[in-house]
């Protein structure tokens, strides 16, 4: 006999789990079905790992810098074996927390390979045995995996993924990063900080192509001035071995040859969807990816799916979001995702945030938008801090005063994003922002001065509506 | 001390005020710019607002009582003051020092007043005729409300201070970008559903509102009291049709002569009074003579009398802003078309501009209603009562008509006769819109 569920999800990352404690918390009986370990690419392989390896570059420039400021240390050692060790033992509590929640909301895990059968069965393939369960819905949450692109050579030489790279062994003493989007440029940070000579090889014109114009260059200089080469409208064409090393041969923008040479090689090009749970049902695809609607819901009936395999974002804080949809409407509560306002953090140092349209895609909207930028050379906490670069960049409409987009870049700017957020997800605008008392000294004041300028300019302009 | 409260004197000519209605009680309280009570003169009605604080300590009219100007209506002093049992009548002389202090005051009130009621009719003429207390007013002001969307609960809708305060706590929850676009697209927000957190009110949700359905289709329908001008022409015609039997009877006339005469004399009389001579003036001739010689059609019935009148005196009908008003042009079957063109004229802006006396509306025995201007013909005039019968013109226009046996392209005009069954007989009407046709049709004997 079957085992009998009203929703079975296939994957245990953000969007699985978290969609798996709302629909239990919604009255829902729910399995879990997770092939490695709960919590995803982000937890395992993605966002937590890399920050907490952020974490000891943070660590390392800051006594780097202190030496100026008259704290001195001795020879700085590096460990990677217990850096790597903390990294894990970070992954573990975070699993076995996700574990205990799962245990707390009565959802069973099962260990396995989920299978979609059919829109009401789902396999379990395990190990070393397979069971079959009954599934009121179901909920596709597989992720994606990093994309190998095929670029000849790539198959005869040793490369590292993001899915590979978090378990090396040694330091490398040099790297090449294919890919300078944000996994390439985060990676880049942390190796640089480590002493390794990195270089990242873009295809598209800059850094961060998806961001605003300006943090990208601004990204760009700091990223140089810690060492490291950045070859953008860089095409990869090759990969040859070199002895003990791989040689990176691309074209450059001027159509001449460059070799990059380095011991490590990591790719970082995108993510592909995860569609192993799905090749016996008959889905509607939007390119690579599962075609949804606002609700979650796929071309099968009762069948949803949320997260990187259903493309967009590929965030995880979009696909829990997701998840909730998906759990609400198969719980029968009537949901729909709002991408409206998604923040995006990239945490090199500086850190780079935004939130809503930028500049350049507002007007390709056809918005009649402006900026305002407040420089953090001139806030308090960011020169008490030692570190003034970035800023606070604010798209708005002149009538309204409506916030339209915020980028940020500089230190905290991952945490600061989401005052922004909340005044664009609760529709307030430059006015309310310009007024609202903040603290004093903090770096999120650039944010309040900025709606302050804002509001300063509209208001001898006659053009808010008031 | 009380302060007498005076029926104001609101214009040279003005004799009397009507009382509409009182918005305050005895022993109400009374702030200095309330609103205490509504008159009618013979051109506007305005409300009157208090220049004194206190308690209203006596109403000695009630409403629709006709009071001389300057008699005191009422007063105005500390709750137990006393107060004269019966109004002591105009104030002019020095019976009374306090009476003297409140009339001598008054003087310079009635400027005020004047004022006021200056300020009134351009807020009239605006056609967005709001009552609001200035207690009202300035919360609005001071919480950014629009005072126009607030439902009044005073007397006569008036909104008061406690209307503005409910209406922003009652105000619909809504994002600030919400009402900002509400505000910069005029949605009014309480029309609109609200999808956010407990019906809150979203941008989206505005412009949904804003989208499908045509801003007329949110806009509630305007209202207005039925007052004043209008109150007393809705009064009028219902007592016409109700109590007077009306008969309309129509007739086509040949205005070929008429047209002609109108070119002859045309500029004789401009140059005489600088007025053009218009067909209107020639029918009110024609009609005076015609009513010479029918004194059934020139009565009055008054009471369980006819009363045929010795003058012949035409009532022109003027229409006026939401409104509609009836100069008297005496003894017209005297007078010659010159003065009877300067008479008109001149009394036609009077009323356009509203500066008609009381004198100058009334005593009227027959009246005329132009519609000539719009593409009218004949249509169903109601009467002008206590008079017998009432004359519509319609437009004059060239049409085919079969002179001596042949088709010939005459300009013609549509005369409705409307009159009242009890004065007169089908017959006798018959009879006189007939000679009034054969007289327009054979004009020059207007002349002589």
């Amino acid at each position: 006999m079957s085992k009998k569920y009203d929703l079975v999800i296939v994957g245990g990352g953000p969007g699985g789990y978290v969609a798996a404690l709302h629909a239990a918390k919604n009255g829902q009986k729910v399995a879990l079905i997770e092939a490695d370990h709960l919590g995803g690419t982000c937890l395992n392989r993605g966002c937590i790992p890399s920050k907490t390896l952020l974490r000891h570059t943070e660590i390392i420039e800051s006594i780097q810098e202190a030496k100026e400021w008259g704290i001195e240390t001795g020879e700085l050692r590096l460990s990677l074996d217990k850096m790597r060790k903390r990294k894990d033992d970070v992954i573990n509590k975070l699993r076995s927390g996700i574990a205990f929640l799962m245990k707390q909301d009565k959802v069973d895990v099962f260990n396995g390979l989920g299978i979609i059968e059919s829109s009401n069965a789902v396999k379990v393939v395990g190990q070393d045995s397979e069971e079959l369960l009954e599934a009121g819905k179901i909920i596709i949450a597989t992720g994606s995996t990093p994309v190998v692109p095929p670029i000849p050579g790539l198959d005869s030489v040793s490369f590292e993924t993001s899915d590979s790279i978090f378990d090396i062994k040694e330091i490398p003493e040099s790297i090449a990063i294919i890919g300078g989007g944000v996994i390439g440029v985060e990676f880049a940070t942390i190796f640089a900080s480590l002493n390794s000579r990195v270089t990242i090889i873009e295809m598209a014109d800059r850094l961060a192509p998806l961001e605003d114009v300006e943090a990208s260059k601004l990204l760009e200089k700091t990223l140089k001035k810690k060492g490291i080469k950045i070859l953008t409208s860089t095409k990869v064409e090759r990969f040859e071995k070199a002895g003990e090393k791989v040689a990176t041969v691309c074209t450059d923008k001027k159509g001449k040859e460059v070799v990059v040479e380095s011991s490590t090689l990591i790719v970082s090009v995108g993510r592909k969807p995860n569609l192993s749970a799905t090749s016996k049902l008959n889905l509607e695809m939007a390119g690579p990816f599962i075609k949804v609607n606002n609700k979650m819901e796929t071309s099968i009936p009762n069948v949803y799916a949320v997260g990187d395999v259903v493309g967009g974002f590929q965030l995880a804080h979009v696909a829990s979001a997701e998840g909730i949809v998906a759990a609400n409407n198969a719980s029968g509560e009537l949901d729909k995702i709002d991408y409206h306002v998604v923040p995006r953090c990239i945490y090199t140092l500086p850190e780079i945030a935004s939130v809503g349209l930028s500049e350049a895609d507002a007007k390709a909207k056809g918005l009649n938008v402006r900026t305002e930028k407040f420089d953090h050379a001139g806030n308090g906490k960011s020169l008490a801090a030692g570190d003034t670069t970035g800023f606070t960049k604010i798209v708005y409409d002149e009538k309204l005063g409506e916030i339209i987009g915020v980028t940020m870049v500089g230190q905290h700017v991952t945490e600061m994003i989401s005052e922004a957020s909340a005044f664009m997800y609760l529709e307030g605008t430059v006015e309310e922002a310009a007024k609202m008392i903040h603290p004093h000294p903090s770096v999120v004041e650039s944010f309040y001065e900025a709606a302050q300028n804002i509001v300063h300019k509209l208001k001898k302009e006659k053009k808010l509506v008031r | 001390m009380a302060h007498g409260i005076f029926m104001p004197k609101l214009s040279s000519t003005m004799e009397t005020g009507t009382i509409l209605q009182w918005f305050k009680e005895e022993g109400e309280s009374v702030e200095i710019g309330e609103p205490i009570f509504e008159i009618m003169t013979d051109k506007i009605n305005i409300e009157v607002e208090a220049y004194e604080e206190g308690v209203l300590l006596k109403r000695y009219f009630d409403v629709d009582a006709v009071v001389p100007v300057n008699t005191i209506i009422g007063y105005i002093g500390e709750e137990g003051e006393n107060v004269p049992d019966e109004s002591p009548g105009i104030q002019s002389d020095e019976d009374d020092a306090e009476a003297v202090t409140s009339a001598q005051a008054s003087e310079a009130e009635v400027e005020e007043v004047v004022a006021v009621a200056a300020a009134a009719e351009t807020r009239a003429a605006s056609n967005e005729k709001l009552r609001a207390t200035p207690a009202a007013k300035r919360i609005a002001r001071e919480n950014q409300v629009e005072i126009s969307l607030v439902a009044g609960t005073g007397p006569e809708g008036r909104i008061q201070e406690r209307d503005v305060i409910d209406f922003i706590k009652n105000a619909p929850k809504a994002t600030p970008l919400a009402r900002k676009l509400a505000q910069s697209e005029q949605v009014d927000l309480a029309s609109v559903t609200g999808t956010g957190v407990n019906g809150k009110i979203l941008k989206q949700d505005i412009a949904g509102a804003l989208a499908p359905a045509p801003v007329a289709e949110v806009k509630p329908a305007q209202r207005k009291k039925l007052a004043g001008m209008r109150k007393v022409i809705a009064d009028r015609m219902i007592t016409s049709v109700t109590t007077a039997p009306h008969v309309t009877l129509t007739s086509d006339f040949d205005m070929t002569k008429v047209k002609e005469i109108r070119a002859q004399l045309l500029p004789t009389i401009e140059k005489q009074t600088g007025y053009r001579l218009s067909f209107t003036e020639i029918i009110i001739k024609a009609t005076s003579l015609a009513l010479s010689r029918f004194p059934s059609v020139n009565a009055a019935l008054i009471g369980d009398e006819i009363i045929y009148n010795e003058q012949v005196n035409i009532g022109l009908a003027v229409a006026v802003p939401d409104g509609l008003m009836v100069p008297v042009l005496r003894d017209t079957n005297l007078k010659g078309l010159a003065a009877i063109t300067a008479e008109a004229k001149e009394i036609g802006k009077k009323a356009r501009d509203m500066k008609l006396s009381p004198a100058e509306m009334q005593g009227s025995t027959f009246t005329i209603s132009n519609l000539g201007m719009y593409a009218i013909d004949g249509f169903t005039p109601i009467i002008n009562q206590p008079e017998t019968a009432i004359l519509g013109i319609g437009r004059i226009q060239d049409k085919p008509v079969v002179v001596n046996g042949a088709i010939e392209v005459r300009p013609m005009m549509v005369a409705s006769l409307s009159f009242d069954h009890r004065v007169i007989d089908g017959a006798p009407a018959a009879e006189f819109l007939t000679e009034l046709k054969r007289i327009l049709e054979n004009p020059y004997e207007l002349l002589v």
